[in-house]
C-alpha cells in the first residue's frame, strides 16, 4: 500500500504548479487554498476572504471588481484594506490613479494585531482567522518542538499538508509570517516602511488647461501597463503584487477619452493578461461608480466580464441608517447593517461554471457594515427582531416609524 | 471516457456535421467555459472509448481571447484529456489572444504557441489559418478540422472603430470555408443584447443576432431565472437554428429543441437534468 502511495505521490509531483510551490517557501502574506492548493493572499478584510467561494482568501492571478452605487465610498475602505494588508505583508503595492497622499491615508495596525505579532504566532492565528483555522491549534501546540514537527509531517500525507489545514507551515516560517489577513483600524494610520514599495501612477498627467494635440498624450492606462511589464519582469518571481484601481473612469480621475470601451476594455484585457502570466503573483482589485456607469450598460457588462470577480455594494440610504441608529438599546451589540453586498461572480469558482460551491455566499443576502476596529464586514443579512413588544404596542406614531425602517430593510 | 459527458447532452455534443455552426452563449455568472470543455473531449476523444481509425480523426483549433493555455489545459485534465499530448500530435492547436493582444509589445512572444499579438483583423485572421493549415497538413491531410473560438465577441467590444460588426462577421465567414464546423462561445448579457444604445452595444447585439441566425443550433447558458440554488448553477437552452429546419436532413432527428438544468461541481464535474428531476 505504501509503495502504491508513494508512486502516486510522485506522479502528482510532476505537475507544473505542484512542484513549484512544494519547493518554494510560500511568501509572506500567501497561503494555499483549503480547497484545491492554489495560492491565495489576503484581501486586508477578514469576511471578504472568506466569501471568495470557500478559497479563504483572494486566489493570485485574479481579479477582483467592487462596484459602488451612490455617493458613498465604502469600496475605497475595501481599497484601502486591501492595499494596507499588502505593505504590511510586504508586498508591492501598484495604485492607478492616486497620488501619494492616498498611501499616506491608509488604515494602520488595529490593536489585537500588534500585540498578537509580539506574541506567539499561533495566537494570532487564533485570534484573526476565526472558525475556519481554529482547529490548526492542537496540531500547532504539538508542532512547536521540534522533534514534533517531523513526526507530525511522518503521519500527514504532505500533499494534505500543502493545503494548509494543519499551521504546520505557520510554525515554521514563524515571526509574523503567520498572519494571513491583519485587523486595521481606521482610526490609525499605517506608517509606511521607509523604502516603500508603494507605486503610484498618476491618471491625469498634465494640467487641464494645456491644450496639446491627443496624439502626444499617452492614456494612463498605457503607463500603467508599463509600469506593472517593467516592474513585475525586474523583480524575482517570488515578490507578491497587489493592483490597485480605485474608482475607475471617474472623472475626476480620468479624462473621458479613458472611458471608450476601446480604451478601457483593452486596459482591462491586458490586465487580465498580466494577471494570468503573473498567475503566482499578483492580483488586483479595482473599483467602479455604478452610479455613473450603470450596470444596464454594455460598457460595464464587458468590465464585469474581463474581472474574475463582481461585487456590488449597495448601500443603504444614510437616512435609514440614522433612524435605525437612535432606537438605541435593542440593537446594542449588533451595529446596523450599511448596506448590502451582491455577488455577481466569484473567482475560480464561475469560471468554472458555477455551482459546487456551499460556502460561497453566492446567491445569500449579505449585508455589510464598516466601523472603525472591525473593518468592513460582511455576514448573512437578517431582519432585525422587531423592536421591543413594548414598542409595539405603544403604536401611533412609533409603529408607523418601526414599519418605515422595515420597508427600508425590504431591499 | 463518454461518462464525462451528460448523457442528456450527447446527441449535442457528438460530432457536429459538415459546415455547421453551433453557437454557445453565456452571461454572467453562467460562463461557457465547461460547456466548451466537453465539446473538446467529444471532438478530441469521440463518444466511443474505442480509438478512432487515422482517417476520421478529428482536430481542433481552440482560439481564446479570454483565458489562457494553462486554463484550459488544467480543466481539461480533470477530463482526462491531455492537450499538450494532442497537440504535439498535431491533433490540437491554440491560439492565444489573451497574453499579449493589448500588452505593450515588450514582452518576447513565447514560441511554439500560437499568439495573437495584433489587432488587425487580418493578421488575426492570418494567424487562425496558419495554424488551421499547420493541423490540416498533419497526418497527410487526413482529418477534419474544428474550430472553436471562445468570446470573439472581445474582438469587437474592445477593437473599437478598427474592427465592425460586419467585417468581423465576413472574417468568420471565411474562416468557415476552411474548417469541418466552427463553434463559437459569445456573451449574451441582457445589457449587451437588448440595450443598443451605444456602439458597442449595437455591433454586439448584431453580431451575436447575425450568427444566431446563420447557427445549427444554439446551446445558451443563463441562471435561473428564479434566484439561486444550492444544486443548480443555471438553465441550458437548446435552441434548433433556421437552416436545420429549412433543409430537414437527418440531423433534425438528433437535434432536440430543449431546456436542461445543470450543476457544475466543486471538482469540475457537470450534471444535467431535466426540470424536475
Amino acid at each position: 500500500m505504501s509503495s502504491f502511495r508513494r508512486k502516486h505521490v510522485a506522479l502528482r509531483g510532476s505537475g507544473l504548479d505542484e512542484t513549484k510551490s512544494a519547493k518554494q517557501e510560500l511568501a509572506q502574506g500567501v497561503r494555499p487554498s483549503p480547497l484545491d492548493g492554489r495560492l491565495t493572499t489576503s484581501t486586508g478584510t477578514n469576511s471578504l476572504d472568506r466569501l471568495l467561494a470557500g478559497h479563504a482568501g483572494l486566489a493570485l492571478g485574479t481579479s477582483l471588481l467592487v462596484e459602488e452605487s451612490g455617493t458613498t465610498d465604502f469600496g475605497g475602505s475595501l481599497l484601502r484594506y486591501y492595499a494596507s494588508e499588502g505593505v504590511v505583508q510586504g508586498h508591492h503595492v501598484h495604485v492607478l490613479g492616486m497620488g501619494d497622499a492616498w498611501g499616506r491615508d491608509l488604515p494602520g495596525l488595529g490593536e489585537s494585531s500588534k500585540v498578537s505579532k509580539k506574541e506567539t504566532a499561533s495566537e494570532g492565528l487564533g485570534a484573526l482567522e476565526g472558525p475556519v483555522l481554529e482547529r490548526k491549534e492542537p496540531s500547532n501546540a504539538v508542532g512547536r518542538g521540534g522533534s514534533g514537527v517531523e513526526e507530525n509531517k511522518m503521519r500527514i500525507a504532505w500533499r494534505y499538508e500543502r493545503l494548509g489545514q494543519f499551521g504546520l507551515k505557520g510554525t515554521s516560517t514563524s515571526n509574523s509570517g503567520a498572519i494571513f489577513c491583519h485587523d486595521f483600524d481606521l482610526s490609525k494610520r499605517l506608517t509606511l516602511p521607509s523604502p516603500s514599495l508603494m507605486y503610484f501612477v498618476p491618471s491625469i498627467t498634465k494640467p487641464e488647461f494645456e491644450f496639446r494635440d491627443k496624439t502626444t498624450s499617452t492614456s494612463p492606462f498605457n503607463k500603467f501597463l508599463n509600469h506593472l511589464v517593467t516592474h513585475l519582469a525586474a523583480n524575482s518571481s517570488a515578490t507578491v503584487h497587489r493592483v490597485v484601481i480605485p474608482n475607475l473612469l471617474s472623472p475626476a480621475l480620468y479624462s473621458s477619452d479613458d472611458s471608450r470601451p476601446e480604451s478601457v476594455l483593452q486596459f482591462l484585457h491586458a490586465l487580465r493578461a498580466l494577471l494570468r502570466k503573473y498567475s503566482t503573483q499578483l492580483t488586483a482589485m479595482i473599483t467602479i461608480p455604478v452610479t455613473l456607469y450603470p450596470r444596464s450598460t454594455g460598457l460595464t457588462r464587458w468590465m464585469e466580464l474581463l474581472s474574475d470577480g463582481v461585487l456590488e455594494l449597495a448601500p443603504f440610504p444614510s437616512s435609514a441608517i440614522a433612524t435605525k441608529s437612535t432606537p438605541g438599546a435593542s440593537t446594542i451589540h449588533e451595529e446596523p447593517p450599511q448596506g448590502m453586498l451582491k455577488i455577481h461572480r466569484l473567482p475560480i469558482f464561475h469560471e468554472k461554471g458555477g455551482g459546487g460551491g456551499e460556502a460561497s455566499g453566492f446567491g445569500d443576502d449579505l449585508a455589510f457594515t464598516l466601523s472603525r476596529r472591525k473593518g468592513l464586514v460582511f455576514k448573512p443579512f437578517s431582519l432585525p427582531p422587531v423592536e421591543g413588544d413594548s414598542e409595539a404596542q405603544q403604536g401611533g406614531i412609533e409603529h408607523d416609524h418601526g414599519k418605515a425602517t422595515k420597508v427600508d430593510i425590504d431591499f | 471516457m463518454s461518462s464525462r459527458i451528460p448523457p442528456l447532452l450527447e446527441p449535442y455534443l457528438s460530432l457536429p456535421p459538415e459546415a455547421s455552426l453551433i453557437l454557445l452563449t453565456s452571461v454572467l455568472g453562467a460562463s461557457s467555459n465547461w460547456l466548451v470543455l466537453r465539446f473538446l473531449h467529444s471532438i478530441l476523444v469521440g463518444p466511443d472509448p474505442a480509438p478512432a481509425t487515422q482517417e476520421d480523426e478529428a482536430k481542433v483549433v481552440l482560439v481564446s481571447f479570454m483565458r489562457d493555455f494553462a486554463f484550459w489545459r488544467e480543466n481539461s485534465k480533470r477530463l482526462g484529456l491531455d492537450l499538450e499530448k494532442l497537440a504535439t500530435t498535431k491533433r490540437f492547436c491554440f491560439v492565444d489572444g489573451l497574453t499579449s493582444l493589448f500588452l505593450p509589445k515588450t514582452l518576447s512572444v513565447r514560441t511554439g504557441e500560437n499568439v495573437l499579438s495584433s489587432l488587425e483583423l487580418a493578421a488575426v485572421s492570418g494567424e487562425i489559418q496558419r495554424s488551421i493549415q499547420s493541423l490540416k497538413n498533419g497526418h497527410d491531410g487526413r482529418g477534419n478540422v474544428f474550430l472553436v473560438i471562445d468570446q470573439l465577441d472581445l474582438l469587437l467590444a474592445a477593437g473599437g472603430d478598427q474592427i465592425g460588426e460586419v467585417r468581423l462577421g465576413e472574417m468568420l465567414m471565411s474562416l468557415r470555408e476552411e474548417v469541418h464546423s466552427v463553434i463559437l462561445a459569445l456573451s449574451a448579457d441582457y445589457p449587451l443584447v437588448s440595450a443598443n444604445q451605444t456602439p458597442l452595444e449595437k455591433d454586439h447585439a448584431a453580431l451575436v443576432l447575425n450568427i444566431s441566425h446563420q447557427a445549427d443550433f444554439v446551446m445558451s447558458l443563463r441562471l435561473l431565472d428564479t434566484g439561486t440554488a444550492r444544486d443548480v448553477s443555471g438553465v441550458l437552452r437548446i435552441t434548433v437554428g433556421d437552416s436545420i429546419e429549412q433543409a430537414g436532413q437527418d440531423i433534425q432527428r438528433r437535434i432536440e429543441e430543449k431546456e436542461l438544468l445543470y450543476f457544475v461541481g466543486g471538482d469540475g464535474g457537470v450534471k444535467v437534468f431535466e426540470r424536475g428531476q
